[in-house]
C-alpha cells in the first residue's frame, strides 16, 4: 500500500515537473511605474503573445504587416524628411562588425548621453543633471535613464526592407529576452519596463 | 385534488422549465433616509435569447450595425480578444493610488476587472467568449444569433456587482 502511495507521488511529481517548464514558457513583460509624489503604483503585466496583437491593433503606428515606414513616421511627426532607416541599416552593419564599443558619448550643461555597446546589448546611459534656478534651489532633481537593447533586436527591427522597421521580427526577438529593458528613475518617480516568465511582479518593485 | 394538482402542476413545471433554462437577475438595492428599495428583476434568458434572435428581423437593419470607422478595428479587436482568450491567467493591471485600486484580472476564460474607491466598489466580469460574440463580422453587422448562443454559456455567472455607498446592483445569470 505504502509503495503504491509513493509510486503515486512520484508520478504526480514527474506530471508536475514536466509541466512546470512549459507554463514556465510564456514570456511576460512588465511594466511598473511608482510616482512618490502622487503615491500611485501601476503594474502592468502582459504575455508577450498578447503585446503582440496589440501592435497590431495599432493601425497608425504599424502601418503594414507588422512593418514601420520609418521615414514617413518622421515626417507626419515632424513635417519634414529625418533621418533614412536605410542609412541607419547602413550605419548598424559597420557598427557590428566593430564589436564592442563606445558608440555616442555627448557631455553638456544639463545632461551626459551615452551609448555603448557592450556584447550582445546596446546600453543607452542618460543623466540629466539637477536643475536650479537663479538663486540655486533645486527645480528638478536628477533623472537617470538606463535603457538596454539587445543587439539581436535591433537586428530583428532593421530586417526591413528600404523605409520599414519590422515589428514582427522584433517581438519575435523580445519573446526570446529576459531581463531588463528600460529603467528611468528621478526624483519622484521610477519606471522600469522588463521580461521574465512570471504572470506577477509582487517581488519586482521598480526602484530596486 | 388531481385537477387542483394538475392547474397548480402546470405552470409550477412551465416556471422549472423556464427557470432550468437560465435566468438574468438584475438586482437593484438601494439605501437611504427614506428607507430601502429593492427590485429584483428576472428575465428568463430564453426570452432574452429569443430577443436576440429575432432582432434583425425587427430591428433596422442600420441599427444592428457598428459605425464604419469601428468596423474597421473589429478583425484586430477580435484578434487581441482572442489573444486574451489564449493567454495564460495573471493579474494583467494594478493601478493603486491614494483613493482607488483598480485590477484587472483574467481567471480561466474571465477578464475580472475590479475597481475598489472610498465609498464604491466594483466588479465586472466579462466572459471573453461573451465578448468576442458581440463583436460584429467583417461587414461591421452585429451577429445577434451568435451572442444569443453565447448568453447560454455564461450561466452562474456574476457579470456586474457595483457597490456605492448604500446602493447595490448586481447583474447575474443564473
Amino acid at each position: 500500500m505504502r509503495k503504491s502511495i509513493q509510486a503515486g507521488i512520484g508520478l504526480l511529481a514527474l506530471v508536475a515537473a514536466s509541466a512546470a517548464p512549459v507554463a514556465a514558457q510564456t514570456p511576460w513583460l512588465h511594466v511598473r511605474v511608482e510616482e512618490a509624489k502622487d503615491a500611485s503604483k501601476v503594474s502592468v503585466n502582459l504575455p508577450l503573445t498578447v503585446v503582440e496583437a496589440v501592435l497590431r491593433a495599432t493601425p497608425d503606428l504599424i502601418e503594414s504587416h507588422g512593418r514601420i515606414h520609418f521615414d514617413r513616421a518622421f515626417e507626419r511627426e515632424h513635417g519634414r524628411h529625418g533621418l533614412k532607416l536605410a542609412d541607419l541599416r547602413r550605419a548598424w552593419k559597420e557598427l557590428a562588425a566593430v564589436g564592442d564599443a563606445e558608440l555616442v558619448t555627448v557631455e553638456s550643461e544639463d545632461e551626459n548621453v551615452k551609448v555603448v555597446r557592450k556584447g550582445d546589448v546596446v546600453q543607452v546611459f542618460v543623466d540629466h543633471k539637477p536643475r536650479t534656478d537663479k538663486e540655486g534651489k533645486v527645480k528638478k532633481g536628477a533623472e537617470q535613464v538606463r535603457v538596454e537593447i539587445p543587439v539581436s533586436l535591433v537586428d530583428a527591427l532593421l530586417s526591413g526592407e528600404g523605409e520599414e522597421a519590422n515589428i514582427e521580427a522584433a517581438i519575435v526577438e523580445l519573446k526570446k529576452r529576459r531581463g531588463d529593458i528600460v529603467r528611468v528613475q528621478d526624483d519622484d518617480s521610477h519606471v522600469r519596463v522588463w521580461i521574465d516568465e512570471q504572470n506577477t511582479q509582487a517581488s519586482a518593485p521598480a526602484g530596486k | 385534488m388531481v385537477k387542483l394538482a394538475i392547474l397548480l402542476g402546470v405552470p409550477i413545471a412551465m416556471l422549472a422549465t423556464v427557470a432550468s433554462l437560465g435566468i438574468v437577475v438584475v438586482d437593484v438595492r438601494e439605501g437611504g433616509p427614506d428607507g430601502n428599495h429593492i427590485v429584483v428583476v428576472p428575465v428568463p434568458l430564453v426570452f432574452a435569447q429569443a430577443a436576440l434572435a429575432i432582432a434583425p428581423m425587427a430591428a433596422p437593419v442600420d441599427k444592428l450595425r457598428v459605425p464604419h470607422e469601428a468596423a474597421e478595428h473589429m478583425g484586430l479587436a477580435r484578434e487581441v480578444l482572442e489573444a486574451l482568450a489564449a493567454a495564460p491567467d495573471g493579474e494583467f493591471v494594478r493601478v493603486e493610488e491614494r483613493d482607488q485600486q483598480v485590477v484587472i484580472t483574467k481567471q480561466g476564460r474571465t477578464l475580472k476587472v475590479h475597481v475598489t474607491g472610498k465609498r464604491e466598489n466594483v466588479t465586472v466580469n466579462v466572459p471573453l467568449h461573451l465578448a468576442l460574440s458581440a463583436l460584429p463580422g467583417e461587414d461591421g453587422r452585429i451577429r445577434t444569433a451568435a451572442l444569443a448562443g453565447a448568453l447560454s454559456s455564461v450561466r452562474f455567472t456574476d457579470l456586474v456587482d457595483v457597490k456605492d455607498g448604500n446602493d447595490h446592483v448586481r447583474v447575474w445569470v443564473w
